[in-house]
């Protein structure tokens, strides 16, 4: 991989999840080290073994996850592990260094006030601010936009060119198309661990060409899809808005799934696919609007959403399964809610492992064994556990959130047999994924999630990498937010 | 009755409260120290009782000073399994703690009684006298109470200054600060939260065993098995009460070491009032602080949860 930064230039750095973005970023501050190659910083040769090291030389990588402590204020962040600190804290003097260069690039930085109290887009500017003040020469701010709303957005993107203007070079790595054009001067598109376009001109360059450039060849693998046939509506999402106080939440969502319809929800993480989730099992409080299952609405209760027959494939595994319980308690765990396994609210051994027996014989989850601990299961058996506690009566509205995440291809195919399978049972599907190939593979119908809104939605035999590219990256035309 | 009147009954229990409180506040700063840095050490009972008897076997043939210093390194030298089993192998911080202090009561009373044949009175030192300020400890009612103290007392009320100062106007106290709030924001910014938390914890054996050392040579002056009696977990209390700060917690310690003395006091008082029924005054006291201090109190984040280094 080659890339270069000017002096006083943004460059952005743009790839889907998984391009290597990060981790060139990783490289350049020091955290990590690259197997082969080499840097130059400002003319010097540069190998940076640490963190630390890359600071002393005056790269600053402000991380998605901020790295300022939580329990202290901007101030005392200002000097813990700063290289020169003397060894008496002045609370004074660093109060005051806080506020003149707050002053200087006109933010609204407060010295002493706690990182707990401070809104996410405040802590951001503060660590940039710090990074800055402890004489930062080359800046890389890794999806700093993420978690901003628009107007935060803005203030970002000022910062930044005041950063330019006194000379400080910045690499913004990104997947938010849009506001680069307003934001950078040169971009270099990463796909799988390669460069793809490198530093070409924002101005000269085609957005929607570099959308689909960053996706790569979308194409409908030989999946033997099963005909299904369509029934009646079973899932109706009708004005659906959940607030997330640390992400992006979801903001007006309607659309229904019919019985053995598969709808494949797509967009980069991040963009209120986990608020959606949550929405449509019934685990969070929504700000507005309701989801009905079989004309039953289960808005915010987990409870409702069992009884009507919701199956949850969990995005993530250690949270999806109580790794520590058995598998038989796993397996059986939607009916801790009914009386099924209980006699006198005590629980019955013998019929729990009896009817763990089955679901595991029917999923196939090897070892076949009720009394092991979930945690032994490899990754693939813990989908098949989570699969058989799900699926082991035929769901009305199966919700499956990345279902062949991490799988290998054979535990894959099987994961979306079941998917298959749930949809020919007469239940609506729900296919959450970053992963395009997984969508295309499953879904018949495909809607784009863009910050939290729905920025496009189409039948899958209408999909192209063009129109995907744009609509995730925020392009499309139907996208209310891109231009806000 | 008429005793709980005169002003000397208060002016003896005021002083007898800061002679109480002398062993608990070089403890509780300490253990401050440690638990800011996010590492809840329990065996701070463990520490005092090492230091204890250590300082009474060394300054029985030579001097109390030395016994003193050398009683605080018995206590560092256990707090430095802490750092080798928790914070260096990750053991569990309660269950290690805890160990300590069961490790160093047993093997202190076991020391103490394969080396002493008379019950401990072939092995004794002399309490210390008092340091007589001039015209300050001669003042009428305020002199008896808060100037007639051995030089312990004062050693702990002068350490409280410096160790406040450390906590709160240090680089080194941002650091112990930030490794018990945020341990890989810290570690992100450059702190080694390893090296920090090994220096707060051994800074608390230190402390411990000096306050087991206060405890022997300043007020008891003989062994006797189990000797600190829960003041290490008492310490605990004072700390949680103070809501870990250095000021608070010396505070919070003479609050205890006061309803200590009164409680002796009263047994004076109202002799047909059992014994233990008095004694639990300053227990009773500290389970309302304790309640009331659910309001303030806030507790490092990240105490009690070892940190591993990623990298």
């Amino acid at each position: 991989m080659d890339f270069t930064l000017e002096e006083g230039e943004i460059h952005a750095l743009v790839g889907e999840n998984g391009a290597g973005k990060s981790t060139l970023a990783k490289i350049v501050a020091g955290s990590i080290h690259s197997d082969a190659g080499s840097m130059s910083l400002f003319g010097e040769p540069y190998q940076p073994v640490s963190r630390r090291e890359g600071a002393a030389a005056g790269v600053a990588h402000v991380r998605q996850q901020l790295s300022l402590v939580r329990g202290l204020t901007v101030a005392q962040n200002l000097q813990l592990g700063r290289p020169d600190a003397p060894a008496v804290f002045n609370a004074g003097a660093a109060r005051d260094e806080v506020e003149r260069w707050s002053d200087e690039f006109g933010l609204g930085v407060p010295a002493e006030t706690l990182i707990d109290d401070m809104a996410l887009a405040i802590r951001q500017q503060a660590e940039i601010l710090i990074a800055v003040a402890w004489g930062a020469r080359l800046l890389i701010l890794d999806e700093p936009s993420s978690a901003l709303g628009p107007i935060e957005t803005e203030a970002l993107i000022a910062l930044c060119h005041r950063l330019r203007s006194e000379g400080t070079p910045i690499i913004y790595i990104s997947h938010r198309l849009p506001e680069l054009t307003e934001l950078a001067d040169r971009l270099t598109v990463l796909r799988a661990g390669r460069v793809v376009v490198e530093g070409a001109d924002v101005r000269d360059a085609d957005l929607r060409e570099v959308a689909t450039l960053m996706i790569g060849d979308v194409s409908l693998l030989e999946v033997n899809r099963p005909e299904i046939q369509r029934g009646s509506t079973r899932l109706t999402v009708s004005d659906l808005s959940v607030s997330s106080p640390h992400g992006v939440g979801c903001h007006g969502l309607d659309f229904d799934v019919a019985a053995g319809e598969i709808l494949g929800v797509v967009g980069i993480a991040g963009n209120g696919q986990e608020s959606l989730a949550k929405a449509l099992t019934g685990q969070v409080k929504l700000a507005s609007g309701n989801v009905l299952v079989d004309d039953t609405d289960i808005s915010g209760s987990a409870g409702q959403a069992i009884t009507a027959g919701v199956a949850h494939i969990h995005e993530d595994r250690s949270n999806g399964l109580a790794a520590s319980f058995t598998v038989a308690d796993n397996a059986t765990a939607r009916h801790i809610g009914n009386r099924r396994f209980t006699r006198f609210g005590v629980r019955m051994g013998d019929k729990i492992a009896h009817h763990a027996r089955e679901l595991i014989e029917r999923f196939q989850v090897r070892p076949p064994e009720p009394a092991a601990m979930a945690s032994s299961l490899s990754g693939g058996n813990q989908q098949k556990l989570m699969a058989a506690r799900e699926l082991e009566q035929n769901p009305a509205v199966l919700v499956a959130h990345g279902p062949t995440k991490g799988l290998d291809p054979e535990a894959a195919k099987a994961m979306r047999d079941r998917c298959f399978a749930v949809a020919q049972a007469g239940g609506a599907v729900v296919v959450i994924s970053a992963d395009l190939d997984e969508v295309a593979d499953l879904a018949h119908r495909i809607i784009v999630l863009y910050r939290g809104v729905v920025t496009d939605a189409f039948p899958i035999e209408d999909m192209t990498p063009q129109r995907l590219g744009a609509a995730m990256a925020g392009l499309s035309e139907t996208s209310g937010v891109s231009g806000d | 009755m008429s005793q709980l009147l005169e002003a000397t009954f208060w002016s003896a229990t005021v002083a007898g409260g800061l002679r109480l409180a002398t062993p608990l506040i070089y403890a509780s700063i300490g253990e401050t120290f440690a638990q800011r840095a996010g590492v809840l050490n329990l065996g701070l009972e463990g520490y005092m009782i090492i230091g204890a008897l250590t300082s009474l076997y060394v300054a029985d043939p030579t001097v109390a000073p030395l016994g003193f210093l050398v009683g605080g390194l018995a206590g560092m030298l256990l707090a430095a399994f802490m750092v080798l089993l928790s914070i260096r192998l990750y053991a569990n911080q309660v269950v290690v703690g805890f160990g300590l202090t069961i490790l160093g009561i047993g093997t202190t009373g076991y020391i103490f009684r394969v080396t002493t044949d008379v019950g401990g009175r072939d092995r004794q030192v002399s309490l210390p006298s008092e340091v007589d300020i001039p015209l300050l400890s001669d003042i009428p009612w305020l002199g008896d109470a808060l100037f007639g103290h051995s030089w312990y007392t004062w050693l702990a009320l002068g350490l409280v200054l410096v160790t406040g100062f450390i906590a709160s106007r240090t680089i080194f106290g941002l650091e112990v600060k930030a490794v018990g709030e945020d341990p890989d924001a810290a570690a992100a910014r450059g702190v080694d939260v390893v090296r920090v938390r090994t220096i707060a914890t051994l800074m608390s054996g230190f402390l411990g065993g000096l306050g087991g050392a206060a405890l022997m040579l300043g007020s008891v002056g003989r062994f006797q098995p189990w000797l600190t009696a829960n003041r290490g977990f008492i310490a605990l209390i004072v700390i949680i009460m103070a809501s870990w700060s250095i000021w608070g917690a010396a505070v919070g310690a003479f609050v205890f070491g006061f309803f200590e003395a009164l409680g002796f006091n009263l047994n004076n008082v109202f002799v047909d009032v059992p014994v233990e029924g008095l004694n639990a005054i300053p227990f009773f006291v500290a389970l309302l602080i304790l309640t009331a201090s659910a309001r303030w109190a806030r507790m490092p984040r990240g105490l009690g949860e070892n940190y591993v280094p990623t990298v």
